[in-house]
């Protein structure tokens, strides 16, 4: 409470309460730090004091053919999620600024409420519906459950750009002559770049970590973090430390370009 | 403007209602047909039979595991908002609009880090010869078993849900309008009873939301109970993998996945009452 | 005007769900005027200029630009370019890619069409900014652009929906000469929607004043002010003395409008009699006296309530024996010699010819 008065202040109470705050960001780093620091230590099963540094685990997870195979799928799974989610999420998101009809409603329900089903229904009710159309076991296969969970992300981050802009702008670009096409292509999108940059970019980073869904339907097919999951369930190995570093890296870096292109206001103003 | 959806509009509204449809209503419908399906020498058939529900629901392990679900479940969403409470707090009230911000990107960080890296930087913290067990050796503590029990599978579930539940409750915080708090100053009501008859009341929507998602994040984790847990005692989740993956019994894990559901949908539902109970 | 009307309005009506925007109306619209439509907001002057522009679809009735019946033509295959209340510039494009857009649209190729921007933008005195972002420009430059980009397809008619109620005071009046200058130099028709009268009747050649979804008056300013319809139109302009009563005859046969206030004469033989009416009287045409004036003129006798002094004119409030209140506007010198103060008696004159009967 910010009030003008140092009266109303207890330098106490504040001094414990930002103690306070420190302490739960420590406790939400501290595994990804350890992460990070345990990625480039020697010892086979880490702990402290600290062994020597190391580069062991990553040349080890680089020397294993399956996690390259696991970062290909990953990889080629997360750009066509990121293209196929961006897709409908727009269309959605138009769909909501500019439409309204009935069952509008069921229709943002549908649209939103897939990321709040827990991963362990989702996994199942796609692995026996995948599986019943034959599709399960596929690249493909995850590909489409992932679009379900990714699309309403990139569905909202486009929603908040679109809700930024002046309604008459579409129909100025319509008094000007522009089809409705036209108007799409000269107006809505070019507003709408830095979010859809944003969206491909966040949706991209959500298929990279999923692993609950994508090892229910991936079959042979894993994933990155299906990789993961299976090391996880073998021996405790510190490559998982080596491959959760590097895909924070990459998630991170998705995300700060992500960052760059939503805060920048409109980020080219060329043709 | 037009409000007519012409072939242009349907250009962009169908595909995703098309997809979410197809992948997303579609499979979860089709759940409650393959629950009444039977397994025949390790092959799924058609079939309506409620034998895969009465099995289940004859089981003691599922009733416990229901208990078990359950009950952490709840107790992480509790302790995830008590937690996550002076924090929100303080990040709303007490710091300045720049480091506001560096703190919202922060928090939004932990979304884009796999889950299962951060479960299993958990495991050396916690394990036998972990680091938490070392520091306590130097004070001539310890060893303790830490890792393994339902602690260590409530500190996954905070893990989990944290981030969110702190995300959730600043938004709601800083929304706030801030001359309620000056008012109840202004009538002596003092600083923590205005936190809790004031601030509290007032962001009880956003509270409750946070708690809810928390408690759904949790109900649904796998990860946590079995790699911080241990796998005992079992919960609704585990017993969906184990059921879908090792014993091939998809009917059997469609009747575990539906139950889970039907609770979620009740806990949300009553959540939401509670939320806006005497609002409109 | 024997030629052809521009735009018409043929029994158009709009309605939104139960809410009725616009009534059945008929207006006609010349080519090279400025009109302007004129209402407080929700009177349908704007759903009106929509219409026009095909971003609402009419409930029934024809609107025809040219003799050629548009009901069904979408929006950008009129051409009806409109400037927006909040100009509606595109925050993407830079100001010329802004003016360009139109011609883009039509096919126009780059050098063409960055020619024809660039004297328009010359013309509208920003040629210097036209690689600058929207944003870097000032309300009054942006306010230029916005005319550019419309009136670069050369159109014949141009719609301005409030253009200029984001300015301030000053810029507000030299912007209104700008239009008034383009509009008489181009030889546009101008559809201009505003709730500002000082705007419509400065700049305008005809005014539309519309009241919840109905056209109340069509006329030159200086006819509306003058002689207002209708009591809304009188209520509205706020300029008049307005007594309402029943039409009647007096001993001599003429008609005059009998009110609480008493029996005033009216110019030649209108109304029926026995029908409520009222009687309005611009406030600036009506003469005070301390004595009770004599020969043909009006009056009436009010007590003084108040006075109130803008700049050279002065309104001095009375309140008539029957509780009607009245004002009249002077200079300070018309004013002089009479003893003003708070109660005092007077008598109120006005001319026959300045009365004007108006329908309730």
């Amino acid at each position: 409470m910010n009030t003008g008065n140092p009266a109303n202040r207890s330098p106490l109470l504040h001094g414990l309460l930002m103690l306070y705050v420190v302490l739960a960001y420590l406790f939400v780093f501290a595994p990804i730090l350890a992460s990070f620091v345990f990625s480039f230590n020697s010892d086979r099963f880490p702990s402290i004091p600290l062994g020597q540094f190391s580069t062991e685990w990553y040349r080890a997870v680089a020397a294993d053919p399956l996690v390259w195979e696991g970062l290909r799928n990953t990889l080629l799974v997360g750009v066509v999620v990121a293209l196929i989610s961006t897709a409908l999420g727009f269309g959605a998101a138009y769909t909501d600024y500019r439409y309204s009809f009935l069952g509008k409603q069921v229709y943002l329900a549908l649209a939103l409420l897939p990321p709040t089903i827990p991963v362990v229904i989702m996994g199942l009710a796609m692995l026996a519906f995948l599986s019943r159309v034959n599709l399960s076991g596929d690249a493909l296969a995850v590909i489409i459950a992932h679009v379900v969970i990714c699309a309403p992300f990139a569905m909202a981050v486009i929603r908040l750009r679109l809700s930024q802009m002046d309604p008459s702008l579409e129909q100025a670009a319509w008094n000007l002559g522009a089809s409705e096409w036209a108007a799409m292509r000269h107006v809505i999108i070019p507003f709408c770049r830095p979010a859809i940059l944003g969206a491909l970019f966040v949706t991209m980073a959500v298929s990279f970590d999923e692993f609950a869904i994508a090892w229910f339907v991936s079959g042979l097919n894993e994933t990155l973090p299906v990789k993961v999951l299976g090391f996880l369930q073998g021996q405790v190995s510190p490559r998982i430390n080596a491959i959760g570093t590097f895909v924070f890296v990459t998630s991170m870096m998705l995300l700060i370009l992500a960052q760059l292109l939503l805060g920048h206001g409109p980020a080219s103003r060329k043709e | 403007m037009r409000r007519r959806i012409s072939a242009y509009g349907l250009t962009f509204s169908l595909p995703l209602l098309i997809w979410q449809l197809l992948f997303f209503v579609f499979p979860l419908v089709f759940l409650i047909a393959l629950s009444f399906w039977t397994v025949r020498n390790f092959r799924m058939q058609p079939d309506f039979d409620t034998v895969n529900w009465t099995t289940m629901y004859g089981r003691a392990i599922f009733w416990q595991a229901y208990g078990t679900t359950l009950a952490l479940a709840t107790a992480a969403a509790a302790l995830t908002s008590v937690l996550a409470f002076p924090c929100a707090y303080a990040i709303a009230f007490k710091l300045p609009n720049g480091a506001r911000r560096w703190a919202i990107m922060l928090m939004v960080i932990p979304f884009f880090t796999s889950y299962l890296v951060r479960i299993y930087s958990w495991q050396v913290f916690l394990s036998d010869a972990g680091i938490i067990n070392v520091m306590l050796g130097w004070i001539g503590l310890g060893p303790y078993g830490l890792l393994n029990t339902m602690g260590a599978t409530l500190l996954g579930y905070v893990t989990l849900a944290l981030p969110l539940v702190v995300l959730l409750q600043l938004f709601s915080l800083i929304f706030l309008d801030r001359t309620l708090i000056e008012a109840a100053h202004n009538m002596r009501c003092g600083r923590l009873r205005t936190v809790f008859a004031v601030v509290i009341p007032s962001a009880r929507v956003g509270l409750v939301i946070a708690a809810l998602f928390a408690f759904i994040l949790s109900f649904g984790d796998f990860v946590s109970p079995i790699y911080l847990g241990g796998g005992d005692p079992t919960t609704l989740s585990i017993l969906i993998t184990d059921t879908t993956k090792s014993g091939q019994q998809w009917p059997r894990a469609a009747v575990i996945a539906l139950t889970m559901i039907v609770t979620l949908m009740v806990v949300a539902f009553l959540s939401v009452r509670f939320a806006y109970r005497g609002r409109k | 005007m024997t030629q052809a009307p521009l735009v018409s309005f043929e029994g158009v009506a709009k309605r939104f769900g139960s809410y009725i925007a616009v009534q059945k109306m008929d207006l006609k619209i010349w080519q090279g005027e400025f009109l302007a439509i004129m209402g407080s907001s929700g009177c349908g002057k704007t759903t009106t200029l929509r219409m026009l522009a095909g971003l609402e679809a009419p409930s029934e009735g024809v609107i025809r630009l040219a003799g050629k019946p548009i009901n069904d033509l979408p929006s950008w295959a009129r051409d009806t370019p409109m400037v927006w209340q909040s100009l509606a510039l595109f925050p993407f494009l830079s100001v010329i890619e802004n003016v360009e857009f139109a011609l883009k649209m039509r096919g126009v190729g780059r050098a063409e069409r960055r020619r024809r921007a660039e004297q328009w933008l010359d013309r509208m005195q920003i040629g210097e900014f036209a690689d600058r972002d929207i944003s870097q420009l000032s309300g009054g430059q942006r306010q230029r652009v916005a005319l550019a980009r419309s009136l670069v397809v050369e159109p014949q008619i141009l719609l301005l929906d409030e253009p200029l109620s984001a300015l301030d005071a000053a810029l507000k009046v030299r912007m209104q000469s700008v239009l008034k200058t383009l509009q008489r130099e181009t030889g546009i028709t101008f559809v201009y929607v505003t709730h500002s009268q000082s705007e419509a009747f400065s700049m305008a050649d005809r005014v539309v004043i519309m009241s919840r979804g109905k056209i109340e008056q069509i006329g030159t300013p200086q006819d509306i002010y003058r002689a207002p319809r209708t009591r809304f139109v009188a209520d509205f302009l706020g300029a008049s003395n307005i007594f309402s009563g029943k039409v009647a005859r007096d001993p001599q046969g003429r008609t005059v409008i009998a009110t609480d206030s008493g029996q005033f004469a009216l110019p030649g033989n209108v109304g029926v009699s026995g029908q409520p009416a009222s009687l309005t009287v611009l406030d600036t045409r009506m003469q005070i006296h301390d004595q009770p004036p004599g020969g043909a003129r009006n009056s009436v006798a009010a007590r003084m309530v108040g006075e109130e002094f803008v700049g050279a004119t002065a309104t001095i409030y009375f309140e008539t024996e029957a509780g009607q209140e009245l004002r009249v506007q002077k200079s300070h010198e018309d004013l002089a010699g009479l003893p003003l103060s708070i109660g005092q008696p007077f008598h109120l004159s006005w001319a026959m010819e300045d009365g004007h009967l108006v329908q309730e």
